[in-house]
């Protein structure tokens, strides 16, 4: 009878420490599923932190250069204006998203401004121009530079937010997916505007 | 589990299309010329200078020629190897990579994150304009990235606040801090006032003098002394005398100058 109920409580005993096992190895792959998507987050934040960073390098350049080529080109006056008012609709912009699109149409209107130098040849000449022109294609690099890894991030983010055990575990961190950042054609490539005659030369 | 370790895979090999094009191996020495336009005496030069660089700054600056990058523009190439070298120290980020592809006919100076307060874009691009580009139009190519490498180089040991034996003696850098037109306003008001001074008698002009010459006599004193510390960096480092030890972790912004001639 002792011999017995001993046996049983070795059986309890094993099954006890086999549920605990079980039990600690599924809390590490919970919480190890858990901070992955907090983590895949924070990174994909920092990211747009370092984009968001560069946006606004490029953001105080502007009136500098929009005055150098005033002094050349003050008749492209509704260029200087729309380039103000994407600029407003940059620092107005309440989201990631409406600051990506407001940041794609600074950058489209920045090459115009640019290509103008082709049109003014006194504007290529000035060396303060020039100046702003090489801080602004810095910039613009960074931002391409930060642009991809951010991208990089949200992918990694997004791909898990979509997995099977991914999204279970990014709904109970309140992880959401995040918006990649898309350049626009018109600013990855070399600019090339249609001032009308450009586009009859090159015809 | 099983879909979602495949896709996990997925996810590490995507990861990695961002570095697996650049397939170069770690760098060995200062001057990577895999174009083959930098001749042996030019190379020496800038192997010694760099290394010294390195030494007394910490700033690891990295030469690379090579044919061409395609299918990459310079600017994504150079991100992409530079990242990979791991340029520069880790917090610091002191890495800096001049790329010239030669059959591109185009270049980039990447500069490390640590750097960009005073290697600026507009530095960076008055020497590519002013310095590089007319010599490389000429097919100097050795030249013109000798030259280069002294204005930046200059530029940075006057950072750090030290002297470079491997300059050449009484160099002046021909790009200045501030490019645009400053410098006259600057230097045409200094000029008026020593003259005015020395007017009133002798003795400014020696005290300047003295100013000066210490200035050489600390330049003499680090040649003497460089011996020896080489000799204990290289063995630190592992490189050898010559040889580059490797990158330390910096990290890249994107930020420089690229340019085309």
């Amino acid at each position: 009878m002792k011999e017995r109920t001993g046996g049983a409580l070795v059986v309890l005993g094993v099954i006890l420490v086999v549920v605990l096992i079980a039990g600690a190895i599924l809390f590490s792959w919970y919480l190890a599923g858990y901070n992955k998507a907090v983590r895949l987050e924070e990174e994909a934040r920092e990211a747009w932190a370092n984009v968001d960073s560069a946006l606004q390098r490029r953001m105080d350049l502007i009136p500098n250069l929009v005055e150098t080529v005033k002094a050349y080109a003050a008749h492209e006056q509704e260029l200087f204006e729309h380039i103000a008012d994407a600029r407003t609709k940059y620092f107005q912009a309440g989201d990631v998203d409406q600051k990506i699109e407001a940041a794609n149409e600074v950058g489209a209107l920045l090459s115009r401004l640019l290509m103008l130098q082709e049109q003014y040849p006194e504007l290529k000449a000035n060396q303060n121009f020039l100046a702003l022109q090489d801080s602004l294609e810095g910039t613009e690099n960074r931002i391409n530079v930060a642009r991809i890894r951010y991208n990089y991030a949200v992918k990694y983010l997004n791909t898990y937010a979509r997995e099977f055990f991914g999204s279970f575990f990014c709904k109970r961190a309140g992880v959401k997916p995040m918006k990649p950042f898309e350049a626009v054609p018109e600013a990855a490539q070399p600019p090339r505007v249609d001032f009308g005659r450009d586009n009859l030369s090159s015809q | 589990m099983r879909k979602a370790i495949l896709l996990n895979f997925i996810v590490l090999i995507s990861g990695f299309v961002w570095a697996v094009s650049t397939d170069l191996p770690q760098p060995a020495h200062y001057v990577e010329d895999r174009a083959g336009i930098v001749s042996a005496d030019y190379r020496i030069k800038l192997n010694g200078l760099l290394q010294e660089l390195e030494q007394k700054t910490g700033v690891q600056f990295i030469i690379l020629t090579i044919d061409s990058t395609a299918p990459l523009p310079i600017e994504q190439f150079s991100i992409e190897v530079a990242e990979k070298w791991k340029l520069g120290h880790k917090g610091r980020d002191d890495g800096f990579l001049f790329t010239v592809a030669v059959k591109d006919r185009a270049f980039r100076f990447e500069v490390g994150y640590g750097l960009e307060g005073f290697l600026t874009d507009q530095f960076c691009g008055q020497v590519g304009r002013n310095v590089l580009v007319p010599l490389m139009q000429q097919g100097r190519y050795a030249e013109g990235i000798y030259q280069a490498t002294l204005a930046l180089t200059d530029r940075i040991a006057r950072h750090y606040n030290v002297t470079l034996t491997g300059m050449p003696a009484g160099y002046r850098n021909p790009v200045s801090d501030r490019p645009t037109g400053t410098p006259l306003c600057v230097i045409l008001p200094a000029i008026l006032f020593i003259l005015l001074l020395s007017a009133r008698g002798i003795w400014p002009l020696l005290l300047l003098e003295g100013l000066f010459s210490g200035g050489y006599g600390r330049g003499y004193w680090a040649g003497g002394s460089r011996g020896g510390f080489g000799g204990g960096f290289g063995g630190g480092f592992g490189g050898g005398f010559g040889g580059f030890g490797g990158g330390m972790g910096g990290g890249f912004g994107g930020g420089g100058f690229s340019g085309r001639w």
